[in-house]
């Protein structure tokens, strides 16, 4: 339909996908991936200009197959290994996305890197293609309509009725809706009340084109949450204007959230979710700490650039565990992470402890995943501890009206962090309390430990090393 | 073609072609002409069961269509009906048909130059 989104940019730096060969190249040289891989990054790479859902990414990979979450885990971890770990983000509660747009520093030289990114600015045009339904009953109106926001570019669909315009709604995703007022069944100001009322349909910009005369018709449209007003016949000029300028607007606004969402996690989330952000309370939880040994020497022996892109790599990687996982991330320090499991409504601490320690034995499988990566471009490899409590915490949204963080506060989220920094390999590089290791019951094999710490860590009881050949 | 100019506004008509194609906007002459009629239909119906909305909305959609090829004495003849509600006869309906006529054959006329 559109010209722009026919010519698929495939090079990425260093990267070469080649979607009709179903083939990745690293500097020109092939790469053996598996078929589930190949898809994903397939995938993720035709939707690299927004976040993909998990759901939205395993309907793709395993069509018509019900699939658990952390198969999906796996492959992403396989591509991070290829493409490295900041090639696909996290983004916290939302899903993953494809990042690389430039060559990889280091690779090619500065000139071939403008040269690689040409293409790719080149295939997202002057206006980015979007997604547009056009809800109209007339059907010369329709076509004309349809037709001129397809010369811009613009990939649209039709509905010649207030009601299929709602299912469409539902079912698919749009950027925008162009939406006439004198429709039958239900018209254009009931779909504009049954938006306003249905968190996820807001989501979607409205564009109303009437031919209806009078202000108040206007003034009516704006209170129900409509962003503008075209008179019918629409002017063309007019019309590419608005429609530009409402999907700005809503990219910025996805771009604000997203950015939110990976600055605070869960408070993006927080109204939809219920748990506890809403209102601060207290609930048994299993807290999950993870932090890195030795940051201090990794850094003095390499450049900041290294380091840096280290802690990086290593806490998506932990944040992948934990979301994996159903975990909810609280504190991300550089080098250290710390996650509560079991914040929901109805999640009893068996269930909490248990994904807590699937979290945590797969984190021991990515830092060796990742060790061996290093070790195999001749870097030394990190160690990392894992700690995890369980106990009542107050949790919650604090802070002042200008900066707020979604906090847990109790002695069990102590406990994990200080088990986690006496988590080594020679004791055990994951360790869990007494009542963590009681909640679970022996589904999680595991040894006692010499107690080691504080007071208050010989008073919360026994400690055991989580057993993670 | 003097008749011509008085039934559809060349300006509007040049302008429609120059955005949307010269293509399409024959077949959109060719879509109204199947979907105008009905329109027609629609108010002689509405006006004999004596629906007052039918016959608004028909009138509006005539209206609006009217407008987009910039057949302007049509677009007139149709507000009037949108505005004035359910008439007492079908006269004003009859004049509106008329002038469809009029309107098709000047837009089909230049549709294919």
């Amino acid at each position: 339909m559109s010209a722009a989104a026919a010519s698929e940019a495939s090079r990425f730096g260093r990267f070469e996908v080649l979607i009709a060969e179903r083939r990745l190249l690293v500097d020109g040289r092939p790469i053996a991936l598996g078929s589930r891989a190949f898809d994903l990054l397939a995938a993720l790479v035709a939707r690299r200009d927004r976040v993909v859902s998990k759901d939205e990414l395993m309907d793709v990979v395993w069509p018509g197959l019900v699939v658990e979450d952390n198969n999906l885990q796996v492959q992403i971890s396989a591509l991070r290994k290829v493409l490295g770990a900041q090639a696909i983000a996290t983004v916290a509660g939302r899903g993953y996305q494809f990042t690389l747009a430039a060559p990889a520093p280091g690779s090619p030289p500065a000139v071939e890197q403008r040269a690689a990114r040409a293409p790719d600015r080149a295939g997202a045009g002057p206006v980015r293609p979007a997604r547009l339904l056009v809800a109209d009953d007339n059907k010369v109106n329709r076509l004309l309509l349809c037709r001129s926001l397809e010369l811009m570019g613009h990939e649209v669909a039709s509905a010649d009725s207030g009601r299929t315009a709602l299912e469409k709604l539902r079912g698919e995703h749009f950027d925008l809706l162009l939406l006439d007022l004198e429709m039958p069944e239900i018209d254009g100001f009931g779909l504009l009340e049954q938006r306003a009322d249905d968190a996820a349909l807001s989501e979607v910009p409205v564009i109303v084109t009437s031919s209806l005369e009078g202000a108040a018709q206007v003034a009516r449209c704006i209170e129900l949450g409509a962003d503008d007003y075209l008179h019918k016949p629409v002017n063309p000029v007019l019309l590419k204007a608005r429609v530009e300028s409402s999907l700005e607007r809503k990219r910025l606004r996805d771009q604000q959230r997203e950015l939110l969402a990976r600055l605070a996690p869960g408070s993006g989330e927080a109204p939809l979710s219920a748990g506890m952000l809403s209102t601060p309370r207290r609930v048994e939880v299993t807290l999950l700490a993870a932090r890195l040994h030795d940051v201090d020497a990794l850094a003095a022996a390499q450049p900041a650039h290294d380091t840096l892109e280290l802690l990086g790599s290593w806490t998506t990687l932990m944040l992948d565990a934990i979301e994996g996982h159903g975990g909810r991330v609280h504190q991300i320090s550089g080098d250290g992470v710390a996650a509560v499991f079991g914040s929901g409504e109805h999640v009893d601490a068996g269930v909490a402890s248990w994904s807590a320690t699937q979290a945590a034995l797969e984190m021991v499988q990515l830092v060796a995943m990742f060790n061996a990566e290093r070790s195999a471009s001749g870097k030394d490899p990190v160690v990392a501890g894992i700690g995890i409590a369980s106990g009542e915490v107050l949790a919650g949204l604090a802070g002042t009206p200008r900066r707020a963080a979604y906090v847990c506060v109790g002695s069990a989220v102590q406990r994990a962090v200080r088990l986690a920094a006496q988590a080594t390999p020679s004791i055990g590089v994951a360790l869990i309390d007494g009542a963590t290791h009681a909640a679970l019951a022996g589904r999680a094999a595991s040894e006692a430990v010499p107690a080691a710490g504080t007071k208050a860590d010989a008073k919360a009881g026994p400690v055991f090393a989580l057993r993670t050949g | 073609m003097t008749m011509n100019e008085a039934v559809i506004d060349p300006h509007t008509f040049d302008e429609l072609q120059a955005n949307a194609g010269a293509d399409f906007v024959a077949e959109l002459v060719d879509t109204f002409a199947e979907e105008a009629p009905q329109l027609i239909d629609e108010m002689r119906s509405a006006l004999d069961t004596g629906s007052t909305e039918r016959f608004r909305r028909a009138a509006h959609s005539l209206k609006s269509n009217s407008s987009t090829f910039g057949a302007a004495r049509l677009a007139a003849l149709a507000r009037a009906l949108e505005l004035e509600g359910l008439p007492p006869d079908a006269s004003g309906i009859d004049a509106a048909a008329r002038e469809l006529e009029t309107t098709l054959a000047a837009l089909r006329a230049l549709a294919r130059a």
